[in-house]
């Protein structure tokens, strides 16, 4: 399927350049007619348009969620920060040390599933 | 209902109008990475992964070139990624096995394959591919540079040195 008139954009080439475009061409069609590409119904594209659509849709909540956890666990660090409560940045600390590893191993396991 | 209203329903959220869209460019994509892969499961792999991609980002899709331009500049960085991530010599032993499968389904098709075919397919990609945007696609050095991210400069010596070392890889197959 050309989009474009090919003697247009071979105006620039000298002769044996134009030989060898011209080889390419009908070869490269040739490659089209031994290939013949038989298209899914519109069923199928339909099917996974949905599926992709809902995987992305999870990615979205799922970085959202991940951006709000950091947030919430950023900012309250802050807070412990500027009201001075050492006892709730250890608090914090204790809870990220825990979440953490659980966090990276879930991670971890779903791309080895892959 | 023609292409652009499909694109604004698409863009709209409408799965029907973004399915018929795909499906529409389904072969022409498909065709376009056998020519600049040589190699059909790659092809159609690489098809479905620029299907994905465009679901997810037809919202930035401007209109600024047509749907079809679109998608190919999706398929061209995404082959060209996915080189980039292969190991040279793995990629090259996984390309001729492609070749010779291609070349026996041809011969048994009772066809004979062709001298400028295996010199393509002898090539480097990133030259392959402008050459086949450029002389079978007719697109101009400015687009083909947007499409794989390069200077129009770039593009222009590609397919100019590319063009000639064709001509000279055919004119020692033949003997000339």
């Amino acid at each position: 399927m050309k989009e474009y008139d090919s003697k247009n954009s071979n105006s620039m080439l000298d002769d044996e350049d134009e030989l060898t475009v011209k080889q390419l061409i009908d070869d490269l069609e040739k490659l089209d007619q031994w290939n013949p590409v038989s298209t899914p119904n519109l069923q199928w594209f339909q099917q996974n348009v949905e599926l992709e659509k809902k995987r992305i849709r999870k990615k979205q909540w799922k970085d959202l969620l991940t951006f709000m956890s950091v947030a919430v666990f950023v900012l309250s660090v802050g807070i412990a920060v500027v009201y001075r409560q050492p006892i709730l940045i250890l608090y914090f600390q204790l809870v990220g040390i825990i979440l953490l590893p659980l966090a990276l191993n879930k991670t971890r396991k779903k791309v080895s599933n892959e | 209902m023609d292409e652009k209203d499909l694109i604004r329903k698409a863009k709209k959220g409408d799965t029907l109008a973004l399915s018929k869209l795909l499906q529409q460019n389904y072969s022409f994509l498909v065709k376009y990475l056998m020519k600049v892969t040589l190699h059909p499961q790659i092809a159609e792999d690489l098809t479905q992964e620029t299907m994905m991609k465009c679901i997810e980002k037809i919202q930035l899709y401007n209109g600024e070139s047509k749907f079809s331009s679109w998608l190919i500049t999706i398929a061209t960085n995404l082959f060209i990624d996915q080189q980039r991530r292969k190991k040279r010599e793995k990629n090259w032993l996984e390309q001729e096995q492609a070749l010779r499968k291609m070349k026996w389904n041809v011969a048994n098709m009772n066809e004979e394959w062709t001298d400028v075919l295996d010199v393509l397919a002898q090539i480097n990609e990133e030259i392959r591919m402008p050459i086949v945007l450029k002389h079978y696609y007719g697109y101009s050095y400015e687009e083909i540079g947007k499409m794989m991210g390069i200077a129009e400069g770039t593009v222009k010596s590609r397919v100019s040195n590319g063009l000639k070392n064709v001509r000279k890889e055919l004119a020692e197959l033949e003997g000339v």
